[in-house]
């Protein structure tokens, strides 16, 4: 069985640059008739929603709250039953720098296979069904994003999801967990890398036709559950613990309630104003250089067609002349016409932006409510 | 916040002025990240039908006095009633792994499922001290509370050598006292948890509006301000004998001053707020009609 862990692994290390080899055929044990419709070898049935351990959630948030970037990510592995994605568990890949040698990917693909077969010898899940990212603001368009998530669609079971993390939310008082994948339309321009105008325009294609969101659910199992359910409790012993009826809050308790959600800080609002001016500026650079590709385009294009229609000319009056025409397919060896450029960067672009308002807005409209909530606490309204 | 039962331990720390100043000094105190905690639940759920118990690895950071335990992992071990076995390669290839992610992280001692301490804990102690030398090993016992009559919780132990000659399979295992603790920004997953557990199916769905979490927030804040009120009114009326320590709590609770939002400080706010919103729906706006326009080109 460690070939295919190791199969698995090498599926989903993400620059993998030759095909991973076919996993070896495991061998099936006879499945019990109750569990037969819902087991499906085949992968037939489909996704429909991902279901997130309770362990995996406080995995992720470690690992994205600690890691040096803001762009922590790792592995998920579970298994899915029955259209449920279940998500049982993670671990967190090396951060790598910006630029991927080989040498890096290839010691990140042996910490995979190498993780994944420990995982598999303590009775933990092995089969990696997608990867997670941690970002911040909303705005995780990105292009190693959709590169990776591309390369599992295709490799994986389902095609694997990738779940979202974002951190601001979360630092605001809202645990955002989000499974997404690529759409069809969207896969499909991908695989023939063409991103020109005429191919976004046939698949209708724009930032938010990118990725269809997965619905996601969080599940604790009942061992965890109660363990909590203990950590909540109210110890007796707490200082107004003796008054049975005001003191029944959860003072003293592992975990006590918490209301930092309902502080009124606008701290995040000046990084997110700042982001989403660093976004359009990319955005406009981006469509400078795309506005500048078109016009040399459509330089050379003029240029080709004045040559042509010249030699046409001068072809037709060698004919009247009685002479040989000159031959006119030297055109395209004589004038490189460049390739038109392709928009997924800028789409993309377009995509953080709307993600950056998003997250803006979000924040301004729970800003308007926690005001009104202090003014009507003010008790003089 | 205390993890697990209260015990009446006094933790007593040796702080003799003649010590030397090389000597290493016990732990005082453990906290433990949630993750390594849900970790070894998760473990403890996978063991297998033989495992009475199972065991693992805590990595963390220590300070002078105090050891944070932030995650951990399975190691495979076998114990029978003539022996116990750890597999100390698999340990040793974890450790490098997690090494590999999270370089601050150092072996800082054990863990086992179950409250009981045996001989087989002093050789695996033993074993552990000789990876965290010259610190301490901390050996952290979880009670997953599935037997009955068992509370759910967790200790810690240090060991120190007993008798005249130290054997290692001898040892006294010294309780610390032992805390969970997770950073501020995690809150919200912990809540997130929290409100799993508790509802009837054990599942939640996301992802939740930011208003929704802020409604519930303001309905316990409402309950809250009705109890208080309920427990005033009953004190006032004479039927409940008064503790002046809650009035006092509840005098330096509610008579926060709101000064600074009745002058002007709620309108400018406001207008800064609704500036806001507005300008998001405005950059939101901008980028659909542009994705629109660059689809609208070409046709």
């Amino acid at each position: 069985m460690a070939a295919t862990s190791m199969a698995a692994a090498l599926a989903a290390s993400l620059p993998a640059p030759s095909a991973a080899p076919a996993p070896a055929a495991p061998t099936y044990e006879a499945i019990p008739a109750s569990m037969s419709k819902v087991i499906d070898i085949e992968a037939e049935i489909p996704l429909t929603f991902v279901q997130l351990d309770g362990m995996v959630v406080t995995k992720i948030l470690k690992h994205a709250r600690e890691a040096p970037s803001t762009t922590a990510h790792g592995l998920l592995l579970g298994l899915d039953l029955d259209g449920v994605l279940e998500v049982s568990n993670s671990f967190p890949l090396p951060h790598h720098g910006g630029d991927e040698d080989d040498r890096s990917s290839k010691s990140v693909a042996r910490y995979q296979a190498s993780m994944l077969r420990s995982l598999k010898e303590v009775q933990a899940d092995d089969s990696v069904v997608g990867f997670y990212q941690a970002t911040s603001l909303g705005a995780f368009f990105n292009q190693t994003l959709v590169d990776t998530q591309a390369i599992h669609q295709d490799k994986l079971r389902h095609g694997g999801v990738v779940i979202v993390h974002d951190l601001s939310q979360t630092a605001r008082g809202n645990a955002s967990f989000r499974a997404f994948r690529l759409t069809a339309a969207f896969l499909s321009a991908y695989k023939k890398s063409n991103f020109s105008t005429t191919s976004l325009v046939n698949h209708s294609l724009t930032f938010s036709s990118i990725l269809e969101e997965v619905p996601l659910k969080i599940r604790t199992n009942p061992l965890l559950s109660s363990f909590i359910n203990t950590l909540t409790q109210p110890s007796q012993s707490s200082v107004l613990g003796s008054d049975g009826e005001l003191g029944a809050g959860t003072t003293g308790s592992t975990i006590p309630p918490s209301f930092a959600r309902l502080d009124y800080g606008t701290a995040g609002l000046t990084r997110n104003l700042e982001q989403i001016v660093e976004a359009v500026d990319n955005y406009r650079t981006e469509e400078g250089n795309l506005a500048y590709l078109s016009r040399q385009i459509a330089r050379e294009r003029a240029k080709a067609d004045n040559y042509v229609a010249k030699r046409k000319e001068e072809n037709a009056t060698r004919v009247a002349q009685g002479l040989a025409p000159l031959p006119e397919e030297d055109v395209a060896r004589l004038f490189k016409i460049p390739a038109e450029p392709s928009r997924l960067e800028s789409m993309l672009l377009l995509g953080q932006i709307d993600a950056y308002g998003k997250s803006l807005a979000g924040t301004a409209s729970t800003g308007l409510v926690k005001m009104y909530a202090a003014k009507a606490g003010s008790g003089r309204d | 916040m205390p993890l697990g039962p209260s015990s009446s331990a006094i933790h007593v720390q040796s702080n003799a002025p003649g010590s030397t100043p090389n000597t290493i000094r016990v732990p005082t105190s453990v906290t433990v990240h949630p993750v390594a905690l849900f970790s070894i639940l998760d473990h403890y759920l996978r063991r297998t039908d033989a495992q009475d118990r199972v065991i693992g690895t805590l990595l963390g950071t220590r300070t002078e006095t105090e050891v944070e335990v932030r995650s951990s992992f399975a190691v495979l071990h076998s114990e029978t009633s003539e022996q116990v076995a750890v597999d100390m390669e698999y340990h040793r290839t974890m450790y490098e792994l997690h090494h590999k992610v999270n370089p601050k992280e150092v072996i800082v001692g054990w863990y086992s499922t179950g409250s009981n301490l045996n001989t087989y804990s002093a050789l695996i102690q033993n074993f552990y001290s000789q990876e965290t030398a010259p610190h301490q090993a901390i050996h952290l016992a979880v009670n997953t509370g599935v037997e009955e009559g068992e509370q759910a919780g967790v200790k810690a132990y240090v060991s120190s050598p007993v008798g005249v000659f130290p054997k290692p399979e001898n040892c006294v295992f010294v309780p610390v006292p032992v805390e969970l603790r997770f950073h501020d920004a995690e809150r919200s997953g912990i809540d997130l948890l929290t409100t799993t557990a508790s509802a009837s199916n054990s599942t939640s769905n996301q992802p939740v509006s930011d208003l929704e979490i802020m409604e519930q927030s303001i309905q316990t804040v409402l309950q809250m301000l009705d109890r208080v009120l309920g427990y005033v009114q009953a004190v006032l009326a004479g039927e409940k004998k008064g503790d002046t320590a809650i009035g006092r709590y509840l005098m330096d609770t509610l008579g926060a001053s709101t000064d600074d939002l009745e002058k002007s400080g709620f309108n400018a706010s406001l207008q800064d707020t609704l500036m806001i919103s507005y300008l998001a729906n405005l950059v939101r706006s901008q980028a659909e009609v542009a994705s629109r326009l660059a689809l609208a080109a070409a046709s």
